[in-house]
């Protein structure tokens, strides 16, 4: 009994260190923006399309497919970021989210012309390991993804809270037109943060489609969504946030899934989501709810 | 110091500023003064680079900028102490310092210690300096703010209406603040409504109106101009 | 000459128009619903369930699913008054999730002339038969449905030209400022929530009709955000925006067919293109009010 809870939360843990990944770029983006990137999970999923693309086109390597995927991402990111963010004026907000999510649609069609199939194999990063400490079990690939996770927090909270780039950042992000009096250059920072995002994206992809063996047109609206739900759930803004947000989704997820089944898995993980936004809206761990309630609320 | 000559900015089809023509000399505080919309937070714009005048030339010591993006003139020496502060509300008051320090080059070892230099100057800060910046009050954050600006070491310090809704008190505290830079050798380009303490420390006062320049001369001047004095200093004799 | 393909499209576009105006409404007050599919599939499902399972007339049907989705909207806004921006928008996201897949769950069949009948979870809602049994052609179907279209936009129309469409742009602007000037925020966007739960029910509803089948899948997040777009494509100054914004994608998707395959990306790559220079849309507030003024000068002259 006991067991399998535990067990349950170690699968949780796993898979949710997915979803962190995912909600390390949308927090990241979203924190500079203000402004949503929908087409985020849409351009990961056709930078894994290159990818396997790669794969079954050039040679089977697996250096060779995290590089094109990640570099795809970044080409891709580049692109969503000029046409829907540099171009669209900053004042409507709204303009800008459906901007990307027309980019979506593209993103969708053109990975379907590239590999018209419905799913393709992703190769395996590793030959599929399972680790047991005592009763319980964990898989290699996803204890890989977890550790990958942790250092990717750890060097992003680096970067972010250690360099004068990363300070720069955060002052744009903080107060755009203060910035430009510091002399922060507001359109470098927002590409920059696009190819870290994208970085962290191409990775993210990467690791969770080699772990899963499979890509299919669905990742992009699957990876926005688990993204975006992990985000909301850490609260907006935070890294350390984000990751937790999606071990968290991770584990109520897996819990839901072995009690239940995966209708009541999801289910409760929108159920979690919507209540918390409702008594808690800065997140589970809601500290200054107050200002993020302040930065994320700004008008249509 | 700084030279604007003939400088007409534009905000669309609006002529904010018609042919402005303005000149701050090295150390000495020059004040400008006007009503509501007369165009000194637009002047303050153009010359920090943020709005670009369609004609006119801007020079700081025989350097032309007036192609310059406004990051570069923030490393040339133009800092600005905005109008209504814009301080960077969910930093902590060292990270805000920080910021003003950007434009540096990352090898300037002196940053540490200006920063250690602006906590001596403003005490309040120093006590609390890991807090947000966005939890100070008004009169704590334009001291930051003026740090801030000061953290760049600017050739000439910009500030918008640094006496903007504060009580009468903090007021001469910053106007202390302001005499004090300027007998340490800072060069000041200062905008106020609050034109009898402005006239306490300004060296040469440009008085514009609607985009013009319409008087300019030393303060003196100003006290014996009835008309100006009345409108700007109110009727009552001093 | 009108043929059944077109009859379809056309109607297609009046029904999805309604849930663009639903999503329409909600924008105009200031926020962006991720969630108007849930008030779309509610009502498809009660008013299908009103109709098959226990024989009520159409019009007391369509109106009870409708009302049904109007009560839900306005009860997910009185929960989420306090939250906006993106918590408001992610929070319609998680209720439209949690109907889709609650429907998943749902069945509630009776038997029919010894035929089960009534939606069931993922096999979705067959049968659903009221056209058929009334002998009413696809042409009166279309016309049925522009009619009531019609009057919803009729009634939107004197809404938006009343003081409490001026109130629902203020919250929009500026709800601040709105409060201070003495507008309870809350009754107001409970009020327009249920007026746009109500309309996307009406859609909602003829499009369970109209096709006599339905599945949660239908009801996806896909459909809310298509709705949300069509009115920023169209424009937010006014309702006929959104119905713009509909013509155009379904319209243009269907007039496209040539292209198979590369409609979407010539599609998107357009509406991404358009709104860098429009982006509150073809009609917005701005091109709305000249064109009032130019049509009030020449009618005074
Ligand atoms: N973003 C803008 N777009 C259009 N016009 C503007 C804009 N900003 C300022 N203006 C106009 O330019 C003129 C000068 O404005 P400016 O802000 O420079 O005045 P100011 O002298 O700083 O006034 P105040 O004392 O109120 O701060 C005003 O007529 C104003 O309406
Ligand atoms: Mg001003």
């Amino acid at each position: 009994m006991i067991t399998d809870f535990v067990q349950n939360c170690i699968d949780g843990i796993m898979v949710g260190s997915g979803y962190s990944l995912l909600a390390l770029g949308f927090t990241l983006v979203f924190g500079v923006l203000k402004r949503l990137n929908l087409s985020y999970g849409p351009s990961i999923m056709l930078g894994a399309y290159v990818g396997t693309w790669s794969f079954l086109n050039i040679a089977d390597n697996i250096w060779l497919v995290l590089l094109t995927t990640i570099c795809a991402t970044v080409v891709i990111g580049i692109y969503v970021e000029q046409l829907c963010f540099r171009a669209v004026s900053k004042e409507t907000t709204i303009a800008s989210m459906v901007s990307s999510f027309a980019i979506w649609m593209q993103l969708e069609e053109i990975a379907l012309h590239l590999l018209p199939e419905r799913t393709y194999p992703f190769p395996a990063f590793f030959d599929s390991g399972l680790l047991e400490f005592g009763p319980f079990t964990a898989r290699s690939e996803y204890l890989f993804m977890f550790v990958v996770m942790l250092l990717l927090l750890l060097i992003l909270h680096a970067f972010i809270y250690r360099t004068r780039i990363g300070l720069a950042i955060r002052a744009y992000s903080d107060h755009p037109s203060a910035s430009a009096y510091m002399g922060i250059d507001g359109s470098s920072v927002l590409f920059l943060a696009f190819i870290i995002v994208s970085i962290i994206g191409g990775i993210a992809g990467f690791l969770i489609l080699s772990a899963d063996s499979q890509i299919t047109p669905f990742f992009g609206l699957w990876a926005t969504f688990k993204g975006l739900i992990a985000m909301m759930l850490g609260g907006i803004g935070s890294l350390s946030g984000a990751v937790l947000g999606g071990l968290i989704l991770g584990v109520i997820e897996a819990n839901a899934f072995w009690y239940g089944d995966p209708v009541i898995r999801d289910i409760s993980s929108f159920m979690l989501l919507f209540t918390m936004l409702i008594i808690r809206p800065g997140g589970i761990f809601g500290h200054k709810i107050e200002i993020h309630q302040k930065i994320a609320s700004e008008r249509v | 110091m700084l030279y604007l000559e003939d400088i007409r900015t534009f905000y669309g089809e609006i002529e904010a500023l018609k042919g402005l023509t303005l000149e701050a000399r090295k150390g000495e505080v020059t004040c400008v003064l006007g009503p509501n919309g007369a165009g000194k937070t637009t002047t303050m714009f153009t010359i920090a680079g943020i709005l670009k005048p369609r004609t006119g030339t801007l020079f700081l010591e025989d350097e032309n900028l007036t192609h310059v993006s406004a990051q570069s003139r923030v490393r040339k020496g133009i800092a600005l102490v905005p109008e209504n502060r814009l301080i960077f509300p969910q930093m902590t008051i060292a990270e805000n310092l920080d910021t003003g320090a950007l434009s540096r080059p990352l090898k300037d070892a002196g940053i540490q210690e200006d920063i250690l230099k602006m906590y001596e100057r403003f005490p309040r800060l120093h006590e609390r300096k890991e807090q947000m910046a966005g939890t100070l009050s008004g009169g704590e954050q334009q001291m930051l703010a003026i740090a801030r600006a000061l953290m760049a070491k600017p050739k000439i310090l910009l500030m918008d209406e640094p006496s903007l809704g504060l009580a009468p008190l903090i007021v001469k505290e910053i106007f202390n603040i302001i005499r004090q830079l300027n007998e340490e050798g800072v060069t000041i380009l200062l905008v106020e409504q609050n034109a009898k303490m402005a006239l306490t420390v300004a060296d040469h006062v440009y008085l514009i109106e609607q985009g013009k320049v319409t008087f300019n001369g030393n303060p003196s001047e100003i006290h014996q101009d009835e008309v100006i004095r009345r409108a700007y200093l109110g009727s009552e004799v001093s | 000459m009108l043929n059944d393909y077109l009859l379809t499209v056309i109607s297609n576009i009046g029904m999805i128009s309604m849930i663009a105006i639903s999503a329409y409404l909600i924008l105009i007050t200031g926020e962006i619903s991720f969630g108007q599919q849930a008030y779309f599939g509610i009502s498809a499902y009660a008013g299908s369930i009103a109709t098959t399972l226990w024989g009520w007339p159409f019009w007391m049907a369509l109106i009870f699913g409708s009302f049904l989705a109007g009560v839900a909207g306005g009860l997910i806004s009185a929960l989420t008054v306090r939250i906006n921006g993106i918590y408001y928008s992610i929070a319609t996201l998680a209720f439209a999730e949690m109907v889709r897949l609650s429907l998943l769950k749902f069945s509630y069949q009776f038997e029919i002339d010894g035929e089960w009948i009534g939606p069931n979870g993922s096999e979705g809602f067959g049968e659903i038969r009221w056209i058929f049994e009334n002998d009413i052609s696809i042409l009166e179907y279309t016309l049925l449905i522009y009619l009531v279209l019609f009057l919803l936009i009729a009634f939107i129309y004197l809404i938006e030209h009343s003081k409490l469409g001026m109130i629902f742009r203020m919250l929009g602007q500026d709800p601040l400022l709105a409060s201070v000037q003495g507008v309870k925020i809350i009754r107001y966007k409970v009020l327009a929530a249920s007026l746009a739960g109500f309309a996307a029910g009406l859609g909602g509803m003829l499009y369970a009709h109209s096709f006599t089948y339905i599945e949660p899948q239908i009801f996806n997040v896909m459909l809310g955000v298509h709705s949300l777009a069509y009115g920023l494509i169209g424009g937010l100054g006014t309702v006929l925006g959104p119905i713009i914004g509909v013509v155009l994608d379904i319209g243009f998707l269907e007039s496209i067919r040539g292209i198979q395959g590369y409609r979407m990306i010539v599609f998107g790559g357009l509406m991404a293109v358009m709104l860098i220079f429009m982006p509150r849309g073809i009609l917005d507030e701005k091109r709305v009010h000249r064109f009032k003024k130019f049509w009030e000068g020449k009618t005074h002259v």
